[in-house]
């Protein structure tokens, strides 16, 4: 018995095929005082009604420029010099300030990737969202509060109610953005506008915001412009994607074309660039691309590319190429997109000689040179009772790390994923030594190193250095590299005095930097060359183990290929063990031997790197592992998506700590028992109730059509 | 299928400083018919049709020949809209076929669909057309089959049956009174991937039902 309806169809195809937002040959320069800047030259692409348009590109290629000049926020110095922004039918470009704003308000939303710089914080959520409504819809400040109230349950904000009266400030950072979303969609815009709205977010909430977006996009047939660097988020949002080089679109075609079938050697590049996910570096290489983006004043008169393409012939030296359709919807600016097949490419000899030095090594099984038992760093809270004042209230702890235990054998690497606020970084902070440790041991080459850092043994302080993730904040703007990189020269008297020199450049060559940089101060490099430094820095002492927190996240994709391979490269060199502390799963599996997945403080997951990728899983990793964005339209993801945020770690709960988020809960034995620890095997361990068995028929996360 | 569905959103509108003469360009570029004229915060001002943008001749007939080009330079759109309080709409929850009784009632071929007085779509006579299509799976190719049936309780689910027992789906289905006969009722089912000799077979043995017409379409 079926009696169905079975067929669906698109019912759009009679509708207006204006695209809402068309721009044409668009330019806009920036006034500087050494005259102006071409920012962003000959950008043409449309969006139509409910599509999402992905723009991507690395750091200072334009796409926000882009974004700014649809709406005229350029600034003073910005302009428009050339093309058209055809918005629903009608030129944006020349248009009245006070219609533009009209536009902007009514028809127009924009998300920025801070939420924080959107949000007033002295005002409360209720009163901002309704200042929209009040505003431009003139309604009143009840049924404002109404509409504001239903838009925060579309966007699944949790107690939408409480939300209203709360301050910016007191929500995480997912729901800062919900709330941003809220409001941009509040007018029910046509262009919806998003610079990197994800990027600040943590992968698990950065998928349920990614989901809200492709819902809304449907249930509002709003436009999207969706501008962001990480090529997993543009796969997984876009109909069609734009690569921006150099303030120039180099290709252009829906999102499949581009990732499976991409015709232009940058857009080429940049697909290997991304370490795949479960691609190790034993299988797999990353190839950067070399050389670096020229500056806007100083373009190569032929193709922007040239200087970096390995397909470079005479003509591209000459000639400026225009973007041209070179397959069906398929737009490339290269003279020769159709003779170039992504599959045919072969790194160059000098690549190929670098890359295989680094496959020779082969992890093997070593004395542990770290060895962590039951380690505890907690944080005293401070307490506002009077009884606390005179030392007699109850004392409150933050358990940032709480019962850690774990062993590292030298040469090896060990990646710790999770969350922001899982400990990964006080972890580190404890080993090296800047955190007190609170309880447990840690030991390192046979050496008890649970006192802080000012107590230890210079030798000791010698073989353990750190990376850290922001070069800016640690390096001293006042001093040149080459002091700078000195420095642990000197002090641990590594080289004798009058070699520091010539061993600072021997380091400086070794993370391919040259004799010039000696003299440089930290303003005068990018931000990889900076991080190259402090890789050089981290080394200069010849350590046995380098923690590296987050040493690639803030740097471009290209940029980190070429830091992720140095490191290996030093490590293979010296036989350094590190300690690699990353939120980026693909970059954690390409690089590491083993892998941790820490929660809350503890871990729930240690194994070998491949076996942590494949089942059995912990529900955790499984949320994580499902939460990756790949840059491979492609491949199937098992959706599971945790709700709520991180638990405070003031008051963890009882049991075990994912119990509160995990889907796979059994029930009350998760919130009263610790999870036992289940050994699958290989020194691959995972801490949950649910049977090792069990857990092995969860299918796997990730497949690959 | 509510109004919302089927509309059509972010429609391109217009602001009331627009002149006839950009208006009549505009329409013509983006072809489109309805243009709907909008003030501060969406809120529906006028309504445009080509008719509205024609100029009667007996505006013209007292002015020369000069004047006649600044009267029409100077004409926006506000100027000769259909103003708002003349305009019918609708409201975004309100059903597909309210909107056709609307426009059939009134003869018009287009409704704004306002919610709080805020222009949130468009909804036309091609759009209810493209909805009878779509509810006749006009689309997809398959047997078209018209069964006339005395209008009483159970006969649909007769036919239904029918169908079901031989393991066919349903394509499409919809159903009228029957023309000049009150007492019967005229149902079209579209059914796919079945030749139209086996559908004949199985609907003629339904009782007090007749086939009245079999196509492929």
């Amino acid at each position: 018995m079926s009696v169905d309806f079975e067929w669906s169809t698109d019912t759009d195809d009679h509708r207006i095929k204006t695209p809402i937002l068309k721009v044409e040959n668009l330019a806009i320069s920036y006034e500087t005082r050494k005259g102006d800047v071409q920012a962003v030259r000959d950008v043409s692409f449309e969006i139509n009604r409910g599509e999402a348009h992905g723009i991507v590109g690395e750091s200072g290629c334009g796409k926000s420029t882009i974004a700014f000049g649809i709406v005229n926020f350029l600034g003073r110095n910005g302009k428009i010099v050339d093309g058209s922004i055809l918005f629903q039918g009608q030129e944006l470009r020349g248009r009245a300030e006070s219609d533009l704003r009209r536009l902007r308000g009514d028809q127009i939303a924009m998300v920025y990737q801070d939420p924080m710089s959107a949000l007033n914080p002295s005002l409360r959520i209720g009163d901002q969202l309704s200042e929209v409504l009040i505003v431009h819809r003139g309604l009143s400040k009840k049924a404002a509060y109404e509409k504001c109230i239903d838009m925060l349950k579309r966007v699944y904000m949790p107690d939408p109610e409480a939300v209203m009266v709360r301050y910016p400030h007191q929500l995480s950072g997912g729901q800062q953005q919900r709330v941003v979303i809220a409001m941009a969609l509040l007018n029910n815009p046509a262009l919806l506008i998003m610079d990197e709205p994800t990027t600040a977010l943590d992968v698990t909430v950065e998928a349920v915001v990614l989901d809200l977006i492709d819902e809304l996009r449907r249930d509002f047939d709003t436009a999207i412009m969706y501008i962001t660097h990480n090529l997993g988020v543009v796969a997984r949002v876009s109909d069609e994607v734009g690569v921006m080089y150099a303030g120039e679109m180099v290709e252009r075609a829906v999102v499949e074309e581009v990732f499976l079938k991409p015709m232009h050697p940058y857009t080429q590049g940049l697909m290997r660039c991304v370490p795949k996910l479960g691609l190790s570096k034993e299988s797999s290489y990353l190839y950067p691309i070399r050389g670096r983006v020229p500056s806007p004043a100083e373009l190569p008169p032929g193709c922007i590319f040239e200087p970096r393409c390995d397909y470079a012939r005479p003509r591209c030296r000459q000639t400026h190429p225009e973007l041209r359709q070179v397959a069906p919807g398929h737009f490339a600016r290269c003279h020769f997109a159709e003779e170039l097949a992504a599959q045919e490419w072969q790194p160059s000899e000098d690549l190929i000689a670098d890359l295989t030095a680094l496959t020779a090594r082969k992890a093997e099984a070593a004395e542990p040179i770290l060895r962590l038992q039951n380690v505890k760093t907690y944080y005293e809270q401070e307490q506002k009772s009077v009884a606390s004042l005179i030392g007699l209230g109850g004392k409150r702890y933050v358990k940032a790390v709480d019962d850690v235990s774990i062993e590292v054998p030298k040469g090896c690497t060990l990646g710790v994923v999770g969350e922001s606020g899982c400990g990964k970084s006080t972890l580190a902070k404890t080993i090296v030594g800047l955190e007190p440790l609170t309880a447990g041991k840690v030991e390192f080459l046979g050496f008890d190193i649970s006192v802080p850092v000012s107590k230890r043994d210079l030798a000791l302080i010698k073989e353990l250095q750190m990376i850290f993730q922001n070069p800016d904040s640690t390096m001293n703007p006042s001093f040149t590299v080459g002091h700078q990189v000195g420095r642990p020269l000197r002090r641990f008297k590594t080289v004798p005095r009058q070699q520091v020199r010539s061993e600072v450049i021997r380091l400086l060559d070794a993370v391919k930097l040259d004799e010039r940089y000696y003299d440089r101060l930290p303003r005068q490099l990018s931000g990889g060359e900076k991080q190259r430094v402090g890789i050089a820095r981290a080394f200069a002492a010849r350590p046995e183990l380098v923690l590296c927190d987050e040493p690639v996240s803030s740097l471009d994709v290209s940029v980190q290929a070429a830091v992720l391979n140095l490191l290996l490269e030093i490590q293979q060199e010296y036989g350094t063990t590190l300690l690699f502390i990353a939120h980026d799963l693909s970059v954690v599996r390409f690089f590491s031997d083993y892998v941790a997945v820490m929660y809350l403080g503890k871990f729930c997951e240690i194994g070998p790197a491949e076996a942590i990728y494949a089942p059995p899983y912990h529900p955790y990793t499984e949320a994580l592992l499902s939460a990756v964005p790949i840059p491979d339209p492609r491949a199937g993801q098992k959706r599971i998506r945790l709700s709520g945020t991180v638990p405070s770690a003031l008051n963890p709960p009882s049991g075990c700590r994912f119990n509160t988020r995990c889907p796979r809960k059994l029930g009350h034995i998760c919130e009263r028992e610790e999870p036992p620890c289940r050994d699958a095997g290989g020194g691959h361990r995972i801490y949950c109730h649910i049977p090792l068995e069990e857990l092995r028929q969860i299918e796997p996360v990730v497949t690959v059509r | 299928m509510l109004v919302k569905d089927y509309m059509t959103k972010h429609p391109l509108m217009v602001q009331r400083t627009m002149p006839v003469i950009e208006a009549q360009r505009f329409m013509g570029e983006n072809n489109i018919r309805h243009l709907p004229i909008i003030g501060k915060g969406k809120r529906l001002l006028g309504l445009a049709t080509r008719q509205t943008l024609l100029v009667q001749p007996a505006t013209l007939g007292s002015l020369n020949v000069w004047e006649i080009t600044r009267f029409l330079s100077n004409l926006t759109i506000g100027d000769v809209m259909v103003k708002a309080e003349d305009i019918i709409t609708i409201e975004k929850d309100a059903t597909v076929e309210e909107a056709a009784r609307i426009m059939v009632e009134n003869k018009i071929g287009c409704l704004p669909v306002l919610e709080d007085s805020i222009v949130v779509g468009i909804i036309t006579e091609i759009d209810l057309l493209a909805q009878l299509m779509e509810m006749l799976a006009t689309r997809l190719p398959g047997v078209r089959v018209t069964v006339r049936m005395p209008d009483q309780k159970g006969e649909l689910a007769k036919l239904v049956s029918a169908i079901s027992a031989q393991g066919w789906g349903i394509l499409a289905c919809g159903g009228s009174p029957a023309l000049k006969d009150p007492t019967k009722w005229d149902a079209v089912i579209k059914i796919r991937n079945v030749p139209q000799e086996e559908i004949v077979a199985a609907l003629e043995k339904i009782e007090g039902q007749e086939i009245m017409d079999v196509r492929e379409v």
